[in-house]
């Protein structure tokens, strides 16, 4: 009994004295990384030198980054470690490599957010004015200050796609514009003569539904972390969905089912049980091999609003690296105005250059005129939904979203309530991401 | 056998030795040693997968880290926050009903089906392998197979529910239908387990007891109710404490059945903690506060439940 209470209280107190240590480092910093590089970089001083970069894949981007990356190293005499892990363990794998002191020198991210303050400062390299280079929307997460933290390496427009053969059968002309009502009017035309499932399917995602949030007039999240969202406007946007849900034209188990995590509408688009499927430019490079029916990209709907809603990827050089300079030099290798247009015609992406969309554009090898209709709703996006999706509160308010339209859907609340309890989880996300 | 054998090395001169001699000093100060170094390995790994890392979870509920590497001391506010947020509550809600419903279940379908493995006389070995394979396979693949099964359109289930004139239920549309058929294919995946431990705990019912029942004019109902459940009852609080630890712990066949829905309604604990460490917005002390949180119920109802069996045992 004796031996069994001086173990427990040797367990107390060992428990109670490494409790007392602090984790990991105090806000006020997070150790010694290599400082910023600066000045001109000299390619041929990184011969012999090595760097490792962190990269998930979409799938044909993977060849054309494994090209890029060797005409690097030609130039250079250096070598890239090229590391690809899942898309859902990117974050995970680069927390804890960085937690570890194991950073990768350079990485492909979706969300900055939480890395924010480990990305090294490009403007030494690259320049000032650098940012003038790219779009003014997805330039917005370039800066932090008068850092240049990330270069916005592909740019996603969301946008609807429609089965022509289904539009045809039902003699429904495809649109070349359409408004909100003419669209909802149009599937259900088609989904009635085909006997389809649904009229129109939509992934479930937050991404995705902030589309439908921008075109009824309101986005979630502005610059400087503020709650844009206006109650009245996503009332109505709910209200529509959820009817087009419960009169069938949306299938409504699968925005019920698997709870609020991301799913692919994808399988009932390629499997004809809808003629029209609202997701983004991405989609065309799987389309192009698997759908075996004939299909085009259309412009998005417009209702108080016109345009999609934006997304992209990122490259970054992290602080921890060993070899700023070569980092630093292969982040703006691979935004270079040709390296962009090698990527963006390989794995159907969007440029996010200014050079690159002005004038001929992006020569696509497949599926030009689809890759055109989502280049053309750049120009047709609101600049509101540039910041909001650069804000470090979006990843949670569009899971919020997910939630409570869930709710709507599941009929346990109507859609004044839910843009009520929505913009309440904006309010917290926000208070969360300071 | 010879006495003198026993306390090897001794010399043999007809009186008791005063003290051990040095190799058996030597011998058993190695023996001493020995179970220590045969655990160490174990215990190693344990200390650094398992103790370590829990002294670090509670260390982490008193502070706000968003990204595992920055700190901030926030004293009790993680708990705070925890125990005055809706969410957390609903989900406490439907775990209770989540390890009530199972621990039941299981406990009620394990003994009798070890009741009826123990009364098979023939082919028992392939009926007791047959109840186990669920047992086997990954919690993920459980979730993944069942949630094909169920689907409501084109599921295995209702196909056949359709065909006999039932309709296509959305068993893991509808909120109550979802709880039910979670807490069903959680029980469908351990039964095999529990009801195997069962099984040795009747094996290991003296015979006897049994045969001077059926000679007192027992019957089948009256020997299990008054021979076999009370020499079962040690087993069945390992049962009961195994299943109530599991039915807390129930994570990843949930995440692939139900993902936690519909609208949250099969969100348990563990995937609160989970989605709160893992999905944006990270909140690590959050999520390590509701870890310790969970760590403290459990060791609780445990404990609870060990000594009240312990009471009844010696009453």
């Amino acid at each position: 009994m004796r031996s069994t209470l001086i173990s427990g209280l040797a367990a107390v107190s060992l428990a109670t004295t490494l409790a007392a240590c602090a984790p990991g480092t105090s806000e006020s910093g997070s150790g010694a990384d290599a400082p910023a590089p600066s000045g001109s970089v000299d390619l041929s001083s990184f011969k012999g030198k090595k760097i490792t970069y962190l990269y998930f894949t979409d799938g044909p981007d993977e060849a054309a980054t494994r090209s890029l990356l060797k005409e690097f190293e030609s130039k250079t005499g250096g070598t890239v470690d090229l590391q690809i892990v899942p898309f859902a363990d990117l974050q995970q794998s680069l927390q804890a490599r960085l937690s570890g002191g194991n950073a990768p020198d350079v990485a492909r991210l979706a969300d900055l957010a939480p890395f924010k303050d480990e990305l090294m400062d490009l403007s030494g390299v690259v320049g000032a004015d650098y940012a003038d280079q790219f779009l003014a929307g997805p330039a917005t997460a370039m800066k932090d200050g008068d850092k240049i933290i990330a270069v916005p390496n592909d740019l996603t427009m969301n946008g609807p796609f429609v089965n022509t053969d289904l539009f045809e059968k039902a003699g429904v002309p495809v649109p070349t514009k359409w408004t909100w009502d003419e669209m909802v009017a149009a599937a259900k035309k088609v989904q009635a003569a085909n006997k389809t499932e649904a009229g129109i399917a939509i992934d479930k995602s937050g991404h995705r539904l902030s589309t439908i949030l921008s075109q009824f007039g309101t986005t979630m999240v502005g610059k400087d972390l503020t709650n844009t969202l206006d109650e009245a406007k996503a009332t109505k946007a709910i209200d529509s969905l959820v009817t087009l849900i419960e009169d069938g034209t949306i299938p409504k188990d699968f925005w019920i089912e698997s709870g609020s995590k991301y799913k692919g509408a994808n399988e009932i688009f390629l499997a004809q049980q809808a003629p029209i499927y609202i997701s983004g430019n991405w989609q065309v490079a799987q389309f192009a091999d698997a759908a075996k029916f004939g299909w085009k990209a259309v412009p998005n709907a417009c209702a108080e609003r016109c345009g999609g809603f934006p997304g992209g990827k990122y490259t970054v050089a992290l602080s921890q690296s060993k070899e700023p300079e070569m980092a630093a030099a292969l982040v703006q290798f691979l935004n270079s105005k040709e390296s962009q247009a090698t990527m963006d015609a390989a794995s159907m992406w969007l440029p996010t250059r200014n050079d690159l969309i002005e004038g001929k554009g992006v020569t696509y090898p497949d599926r030009q005129a689809d890759m055109e209709v989502f280049t053309a709703d750049v120009g047709e996006t609101p600049e509101d939904t540039y910041d909001a999706v650069a804000s470090p509160a979006f990843g949670a308010s569009a899971t919020v979203l997910v939630e409570e339209f869930a709710k709507a859907v599941a009929g346990q609340q109507d859609a004044a309530t839910t843009a009520k309890n929505l913009k309440a989880g904006i309010d917290q996300a926000i208070a969360d991401s300071k | 056998m010879s006495t003198t054998t026993a306390v090897a090395g001794a010399p043999e001169t007809g009186r008791p030795p005063t003290g051990p001699p040095p190799r058996a000093t030597a011998a058993r100060s190695r023996n001493r040693w020995a179970p220590w170094l045969f655990v160490a390995p174990n215990m190693l790994v344990f200390l650094v997968f398992t103790i370590w890392p829990a002294i670090n979870g509670f260390n982490i509920s008193f502070y706000d880290s968003r990204n595992g590497r920055t700190f901030t001391p926030v004293g009790t506010g993680n708990y705070t926050r925890i125990l005055g947020d809706d969410e957390f509550w609903g989900v406490v809600r439907h775990t209770v009903v989540f390890v009530v419903a199972f621990v039941v279940v299981t406990m009620v379908l394990a003994t009798a089906l070890a009741l009826l493995l123990n009364a098979q006389q023939r082919g028992r070995g392939v009926l007791r392998a047959a109840y186990f394979l669920p047992v086997l396979l990954s919690p993920v693949v459980v979730g993944l197979i069942w949630g094909w099964a169920l689907e409501r359109r084109v599921g295995l289930v209702n196909t056949i529910t359709e065909a006999i004139g039932l309709g296509q239920p959305g068993w893991l549309i509808d909120p109550t239908l979802a709880m039910t058929c979670t807490v069903l294919v959680g029980v469908w995946t351990h039964l095999g387990f529990y009801a195997l431990i069962l099984l040795s705990g009747l094996q290991g019912i003296d015979g006897n007891v049994y045969e001077a029942a059926r000679l007192d004019g027992s019957s089948t109902w009256q020997t299990i109710r008054l021979i076999t459940l009370p020499l079962l009852r040690p087993t069945m609080l390992v049962v009961l404490i195994l299943s109530t630890i599991t039915g807390f712990q129930a994570f990843d066949f949930i995440y692939t059945l139900t993902g936690g829905g519909p609208t949250g309604s099969t969100t348990l604990i563990v995937q609160y903690i989970y989605e709160q460490a893992f999905e944006s917005p990270i909140r690590y002390g959050l999520a390590s506060a509701a870890g310790v949180i969970l760590f403290v119920t459990i060791f609780g109802i445990t404990l609870l439940n060990y000594l009240l069996g312990r009471r009844q045992e010696a009453v």
